[in-house]
């Protein structure tokens, strides 16, 4: 078993990620790993230049393990990864890497789901969409909160 | 007493604030008076997502501030 949560300022491959969950993995029988990378437009098409993570120095690393840790504890999974971006990420470049290792396929997939669902609403990270326009704030929407509310 | 401001928060009152709290006072207390000095965060303040933070804990409206604590106020927060 291993649960890794971690937070970094410094650019995120996710090749690398994968490629060390795979081999933590060896021998389970599925892996699954969802990247969220930084939208080169807002939702009305406007473009961005880069996504702004703020953190606090102490509760964001926090927050981080502990959704890795519940998520663990609630699913039959042996290895959960969770690496988040802070500072400024260009667009086009890779925000957060979330993967799961287990026997069998349904609990990494719900791992994934339950790591990306819990990180957009209760991550202690604060966001903004910068671009020629100015700059936006990024909170969670309805749907996030409700996505979430879904694992109790 | 220096209270702290994060993500939306900071850009309606700024990051740091050193304000002379009267005890005793709650949470509650705090945020009206900082809503009352700063009216453009007045709404984000009255935010049930917006959470105090007092020594890296999460604290209820209802926490009594000491002389010497700082407070943190914690815009909603979004990762992913």
């Amino acid at each position: 078993m291993s649960i890794i949560a971690c937070l970094q300022e410094s650019p995120l491959d996710p090749r690398d990620e994968l490629g060390t969950l795979l081999e933590q993995a060896a021998g389970e029988g599925a892996v699954v790993s969802f990247v969220g990378v930084a939208r080169p437009a807002n939702k009305d098409g406007d473009p961005i230049e880069s996504l702004v993570l703020e953190h606090h120095p102490t509760l964001t690393r926090r927050s981080l393990e502990d959704i890795a840790n519940a998520a663990a504890r609630r699913f039959e999974v042996s290895h959960v990864r969770v690496v988040h971006r802070c500072g400024e990420i260009p667009a086009g470049n890779p925000v957060v890497f979330a993967g799961a290792a287990s026997s069998h396929r349904r609990a990494a997939f719900d791992v994934a789901n339950y790591l990306m669902d819990r990180l957009k609403t209760e991550a202690v990270l604060w966001k903004r969409e910068q671009g020629p326009a100015g700059s936006t704030w990024i909170e969670p929407t309805d749907a996030d909160y409700r996505e979430c509310g879904r694992w109790g | 007493m220096k209270i702290t401001f994060y993500g939306r928060l900071a850009d309606a009152v700024g990051r740091e604030l050193d304000l002379a709290v009267e005890e005793p006072c709650t949470i509650a207390r705090l945020r009206q008076r900082i809503a009352a000095s700063f009216p453009a965060a007045a709404g984000l303040l009255e935010d049930r997502r917006v959470r105090a933070c007092v020594m890296d804990e999460l604290v209820p409206d209802d926490h009594r501030i000491e002389g010497t604590e700082a407070v943190e106020f914690l815009a909603p927060v979004s990762g992913g």
